[in-house]
């Protein structure tokens, strides 16, 4: 469904993303995780194309999707991709709505955008969606304002607009780091659904492994830009080859059973501004050699996926 | 083993004036919680938004007042303490905040954060001041090179232990943290974390957590307070111990294993938190209880400290 | 090291940096330095003007300009050049003492209203608000009817005028600050008020405080200038653009460099005040700050 190979982004001289590759078919849920500064959210503005709103463009690499290589579109095909066949769900509910408009106009527009709806047809989609995602009394809150709802709902909503015009890939941005815990597993349990009802490609982008762990089929670790490791979620989480995978999971607090102490990773995340020359997790690495501190090492399959690492492997 | 803290009843109410057009709203951000603390263990308040737990940090170190219960600390009762009593008094009962990003003064260097304490209760150290400085940062794991830097200068990481280290200048009893490390990545988190614990041995602290974060609260505490809409609805004892609220079930249920093998099914829980200005009677959580009765609706359940693990519930589990 | 020796390096540090980095644009070097050059004008009066600036010589009223006296003469005789720059000095006197007594009092009473608050704060602003509602024409005007025309009716009218302005964004600052957590940090250290207060709140306010002052300087000039323009301000032979420009008008069409040169200063001095006051704000990233008033 969409083929990622070798994607690099840049902002005038800085290079924030460099040999991004991952692939994600319909029905498989991909997680993009990574801590702050790693380039996730990024690679989904990438995906989108929306980077040059931002002023960056794309320098290396395709993104093929459905045999069309995204990299290539012109503005006016993205845009009917852009909300079409592609959704995206942002990270903050509360931002991602218009507060002057009723909610109603608001989900309708797609529709009516994408599929060429009347306006009476796009209102009954609406009120269709919502309900399946278990808003209550969903003619209702069509003529409610944004403000009127809870963070839980507000997600909700963006959701049903990502979904109006029938999208086959799903890109969801941090969709409950804003949200509490109770309403998240909700969050969760719905795009899951979706996933299945509708043979949705989802990609889950998150800093939380467990989110990880409960719900993707496949995964991609980054760090400072780069897919530092990718495989099935099971490989991931029993085998991971990458120390700093390793040592992400080795950050999760865990119960009683484990009895180790958390020990975290010593040093900063990068900025983009210094990412470290070689391979950018050296400076934190416990394994780190002369060769990881001058050759990048490239994203290579191992087992049942791939590893950008020059010694990987189990911790010794 | 003495109680460092014996926290009775407390209750704090915040109104929003009325007036000639507008109806004064009243909401109870905490409700009746009593809990003690003993010397030397870990207590975790764990909860969600609006559920008061940031609010009962501030009562129990009196930066809020509270509208009534008792705080007793050390065996004083703190809320009979005149203001310069409690002056003098804070210098044993610290907090690390939630956001190190503003937790210290833009103008101040890291040097003068920390040694601040000292100025404001008139203490002087036994060395010199910048010898204290340089002590605290190094207990705290940072390079005391970084004294003469400013707030914008160090990460977010460094900065919360700068907090920390300002926090444990005068050696305090007690020390809460609300939310520690809620902006933190996850890589510095366990940093901080595993410093929090260290500390803790070789000071002889005593902590109240605050957070969001039950896979958190059940590491790194040694009991656990659940807190919804400003009432403790259950008192786990120790972290293995099994939930007996709907509620703490709920959130049990909500908060994922780290492991693809122990994926949880997610029960769809109606409803969202409602509004704390407008509280129905009976239990709090009846509206989205799973197994609420007429009673649930009708009674609110009080906290019955059964057998050594209170659970606030009709039907509890 | 002291607590106070620390003190005073990191403001030290701060204040170079961020004026410092004023400087550092283009815009803010040809802003400052002109504004420099003004000041030190101003200053060295007596040493750079060609001319007494009162020295009348009617034979020689209303010659354009030419050497020696390079801006011309006005009706008087008397030299343009001269009398510009000995305006220089009374400009920036009058604004620059009216504006000191404006931010000091409006200060002192924006920090006590927004640290006390409650009825004192109320009664502070209702106040203060009410010197807002005048215009400053009016003000000036009342005071010269008090007192009489003059330097100080100016000076007292110039400072009123913006006394508001100071107590506004003082105690929108001070506001704004008490919510930070930092403040509550300090509470929790145990710090008496007076502490907080002056060791946090105050150097964390002013420096909008500041820059507003600035940006005041120039509009304050303006104001004296237009005051000198109805003969309000500098009364003659103390030379003011303002009333230069008055006289001026009346020999527009015969000798129009009278008006155009003061004129031609006063709007350079106010660009001048108004862009570096823009890059203060820009060097300072206060921005945001600066809506509170």
């Amino acid at each position: 469904m969409l083929q990622v190979r070798d994607l690099g982004v840049a902002f005038g001289a800085v290079q924030p993303l460099a040999g991004v590759s991952f692939g994600i078919d319909k029905g498989e849920t991909l997680g993009i995780v990574g801590e702050s500064g790693s380039g996730k959210s990024l690679t989904a503005m990438s995906v989108m194309g929306l980077l040059p709103l931002i002023g960056g463009r794309i320098t290396d690499g395709s993104m093929q999707f459905d045999g069309q290589d995204l990299t290539r579109l012109a503005e006016k095909d993205y845009r009917k991709l852009r909300g079409g066949r592609i959704g995206l769900i942002t990270q903050n509910p509360m931002t991602s709505l218009d507060p002057l408009q009723k909610i109603g106009p608001q989900v309708d527009a797609v529709a009516v955008l994408h599929l060429g709806m009347t306006g009476a047809q796009a209102r009954a989609r609406t009120v269709e969606i919502l309900g399946t995602l278990r808003i209550p009394e969903p003619a209702l809150i069509c003529d409610r304002y944004p403000h009127q709802m809870s963070g839980g709902m507000k997600q909700r909503i963006v959701i049903a607009m990502a979904l109006a015009a029938d999208p086959d890939l799903l890109i969801a941005d941090e969709p409950t780091t804003a949200l509490d815990v109770t309403v998240q597993a909700q969050i969760i349990r719905l795009l899951d659904d979706l996933v299945k009802q509708r043979n949705l490609a989802l990609i889950l982008i998150t800093h939380d492994m467990s989110v990880v762990a409960q719900t993707c089929d496949k995964v991609v670790v980054m760090y400072a830009g780069r897919a530092i490791e990718q495989g099935p979620v099971g490989a991931i989480f029993d085998a991971p080859q990458h120390p700093y995978t390793q040592a992400l999971i080795g950050c999760i607090p865990r119960g009683l059973a484990d009895g180790d102490r958390i020990e975290g990773i010593p040093g900063t995340v990068p900025t983009v501004m210094n990412y470290p020359k070689g391979c950018p997790f050296h400076p934190r690495c416990d394994r780190a050699q002369p060769t990881c501190e001058t050759v990048e090492p490239v994203l290579t399959p191992r087992g049942d996926g791939a590893v950008a690492c020059h010694f990987p492997g189990a911790a010794p | 083993m003495t109680n460092l803290l014996e926290v009775r009843d407390l209750s704090k109410r915040f109104s929003s004036g009325g007036g000639p057009f507008r109806r004064a709203r009243s909401m109870q951000a905490v409700n009746g919680v009593s809990f003690d603390l003993p010397r030397g263990r870990v207590i975790g308040v764990v909860g969600e938004s609006g559920c008061g737990k940031s609010t009962l940090a501030r009562l129990i170190l009196r930066l809020i007042e509270p509208s009534s219960g008792t705080v007793q600390f050390n065996g004083a009762d703190l809320l009979a303490k005149t203001a310069s009593q409690m002056r003098a008094l804070r210098a044993d009962m610290q907090m690390v905040f939630q956001d190190p990003y503003s937790a210290i003064d833009p103008r101040y260097t890291v040097a003068r954060a920390v040694a601040e304490p000292f100025g404001i209760q008139g203490r002087t150290p036994k060395g010199s001041m910048a010898d204290e400085v340089a002590g605290l940062l190094d207990m705290v794991g940072l390079d005391p090179g970084l004294a003469g830097s400013f707030p914008h200068q160090i990460s977010g990481g460094q900065k919360q232990r700068v907090g920390i280290a300002r926090a444990l200048a005068l050696r305090p009893a007690l020390l809460v943290l609300d939310e520690p490390t809620a902006s933190l990545d996850v890589s510095v988190q366990a940093q901080i974390i595993s410093l929090l614990q260290q500390l803790r041995d070789d000071l002889d602290l005593t902590y109240l957590f605050i957070s969001h974060d039950l896979s958190l609260v059940k590491y790194f505490c040694d009991e656990i307070l659940v807190m919804y809409l400003g009432r403790v609805v259950e008192a786990l004892p120790d972290t293995s111990a099994p939930a007996r609220h709907p509620y703490t079930r709920t959130l049990m249920d909500s908060t994922f294993e780290p492991d693809p093998k122990l994926r949880r099914t997610i029960t769809p829980l109606e409803g969202e938190v409602p509004s704390p200005f407008n509280l129905p009677p009976g239990c709090a959580f009846a509206d989205r209880c799973p197994q609420a009765t007429t009673l649930c609706r009708t009674q609110t359940p009080t906290l019955d400290p059964r057998g050594g693990h209170p659970v606030a519930c009709h039907h509890p589990i | 090291m002291t607590t106070r020796t620390m003190a005073a390096r990191s403001f030290d540090a701060f204040a170079r940096m961020s004026v410092g980095r004023a400087f550092g644009s283009t815009v803010g070097k040809i802003a400052g330095g002109f504004i420099v050059l003004l000041v030190l004008t101003a200053i060295f009066a007596p040493w750079i003007a060609p001319f007494d600036y009162a020295a009348q010589n009617l034979a020689n009223g209303n010659t354009p300009p030419a050497w020696p006296h390079l801006l011309g003469t006005d009706e008087f005789g008397r030299d343009v050049l001269s009398r510009v720059i000995y305006g220089a000095r009374t400009s920036l006197s009058v604004s620059g003492t009216a504006i000191a007594i404006s931010m000091t009092v409006g200060m002192t009473l924006g920090a006590a209203a927004g640290n006390f608050g409650g009825f004192f704060e109320r009664a502070v602003m209702t106040v203060v608000d009410l010197t807002w509602s005048f215009p400053d024409i009016l003000i000036a005007l009342i005071f010269v009817a008090i007192i009489g025309p003059g330097l100080t009716s100016t000076t007292f009218a110039i400072a009123i005028a913006y006394l508001a302005q100071f107590t506004r964004l003082t105690r929108a600052q001070i506001v704004r600050l008490k919510r930070e957590t930092f403040i509550e940090a300090t509470i929790n250290l145990g710090a008496k008020p007076a502490h907080i207060l002056l060791r946090h709140l105050m150097p964390n306010a002013i420096a909008p405080v500041i820059v507003v002052g600035m940006l005041a300087i120039g509009d304050g000039i303006v104001l004296e200038a237009t005051l000198g323009f109805f003969g309000l301000g500098a009364q003659p032979p103390t030379p003011s653009w303002g009333a230069m420009m008055s006289s001026g008008t009346a020999q527009l069409f015969l000798s129009p460099w009278v008006i155009i040169f003061p004129g031609i200063v006063v709007a350079v001095t106010v660009i001048a005040v108004n862009l570096f006051g823009d890059e203060l704000i820009r060097a300072l990233d206060i921005r945001d700050r600066l809506r509170g008033a």
